[in-house]
This record gives structure tokens, C-alpha cells and sequence, in this order.
């Protein structure tokens, strides 16, 4: 790759990404390949492309086996039992560390509702003027920090 | 990383599943590492943190120790 394709590609990837993580901040979904390209005016297969190199760079998460977007992380694509509240919108976190990051990136205030882990029961915490004001239960890693992406979808 | 009722509840899932515990946090030390983490994700500007700062936002959170170590070995 030439310099100036490198830096072609570097710029598809940013506007790649402002576009996938600003659209799932303001809409609450996370838009796919196809509404990326038609939305940015760009090539699908370039889309393609920039999403599988943010996914190698661990900027977002592809599910597995096809080339969508599971998650812009913290924001998931698809639903899940991680809940968020914010005005009129409901949002998803993969996780319940992702769920309390979708009230930080999104810098307002917002209700979780998540599950425990083990009995399925509802649990709320609640994020108000950047603090967390309600909370439930106990937060639980399983997986140690330096083996976190060997398998994301199960740390 | 789930969220549980009690530390009986993360026991009992542990044994279940025949899984060492892992660590805990309480909801804020969650909320101040996501808040670390995520707070300027959206943002154009946002940029992958470097090992070093990850390490400082652990350690600002209060995980330390091997379990939060990023490095190899």
C-alpha cells in the first residue's frame, strides 16, 4: 500500500467510525455496511473493509461469522438484557460494564435495568448528572484483564 | 462482566458453571472505570487507550493486583 492509500484508508476509517458510533449515540441503533455506505455515499465493499479493520483494532466487535456489526462498544447492535434509558430512546450494552458505559458516552442521564447473572431477577441503577446515584448488586469479571479480548463475547 | 444480586448469587453461578471466581466491583467502581473507558468514545477526537493509561484508570479505580494486569506473563 502506497502512502497515499494508507492515508485514504486511515480517513475512510475515521469517518467510518464517527459515522457508526454517532449514529448509535443519537439514534440508539447501531447502523450496518450497507446503511453506512448509503449514508457516507462510499463503496460497500470499502465499508467492508474499514469495519473489519475497526474490528481489528478492537474499536468495535463483528458477530460472529458474517461481517455486521455486533457491537460499537459500549452500544450493541442487537438486544440484550442490558438495558439503557436515556430520554426517549432505549439503548444496549453487552454487558452490564458496557450498559454503564452508554450513560458516560452518551454524557446524560439514564436508567439500567439489567439482570443478575444468576437468578435472572431485575436490577436498576440509575446515572444523574454524571453520577451514579441508585445502584444494585455486585459487578463480576470473570475473565482476568490481559485475557479480555481472547474471547470478548465471553469475557 | 455480569451484574449479581449478592456474593451468594456469584458463588453459586461460579460453582454451576465449575468457574474460579473472578473479582468484583461495586456499581461505582464499575461506573468510574465505564465512565474512564467510554466518556469520550463518541467523540472525533476519541482514540484507543494506551496500556499505560488503561493501567493508571485501573489503578485510579482501585483494581490492582494480578487479576488486573494487562501485560503479559
Amino acid at each position: 500500500m502506497t502512502a497515499a492509500e494508507s492515508a485514504s484508508s486511515e480517513a475512510l476509517m475515521r469517518e467510518v467510525r464517527l459515522h457508526i458510533f454517532q449514529q448509535a449515540a443519537e439514534t440508539a441503533r447501531v447502523p450496518q455496511p450497507p446503511q453506512i455506505a448509503a449514508a457516507l455515499q462510499r463503496a460497500e465493499a470499502d465499508v467492508v473493509l474499514a469495519v473489519k479493520q475497526l474490528a481489528a483494532g478492537k474499536v468495535l466487535i463483528l458477530a460472529p461469522n458474517d461481517g455486521n456489526i455486533w457491537a460499537a462498544n459500549p452500544f450493541c447492535a442487537v438486544p440484550s438484557g442490558f438495558r439503557v434509558e436515556a430520554g426517549d430512546k432505549t439503548y444496549w450494552g453487552i454487558c452490564i460494564w458496557d450498559a454503564l458505559g452508554i450513560c458516560a458516552a452518551l454524557d446524560r442521564d439514564a436508567v439500567i435495568s439489567a439482570p443478575c447473572g444468576d437468578c435472572g431477577e431485575a436490577m436498576r441503577l440509575e446515572v444523574r448528572q454524571g453520577r451514579l446515584g441508585h445502584s444494585e448488586g455486585i459487578i463480576h469479571f470473570a475473565v482476568p484483564a490481559h485475557h479480555w479480548w481472547d474471547n470478548i463475547g465471553y469475557t | 462482566m455480569l451484574l449479581f444480586r449478592s456474593e451468594e448469587h456469584i458463588d453459586r453461578w461460579s460453582r454451576a458453571r465449575d468457574l474460579p471466581r473472578g473479582a468484583t466491583l461495586t456499581p461505582e467502581q464499575g461506573w468510574r472505570l465505564a465512565h474512564g473507558w467510554y466518556k469520550d468514545k463518541v467523540k472525533p477526537e476519541w482514540r484507543r487507550h494506551t496500556l499505560e493509561e488503561t493501567e493508571e484508570l485501573l489503578a485510579e479505580v482501585g483494581l490492582t493486583g494480578p487479576f488486573w494486569n494487562l501485560r503479559e506473563g
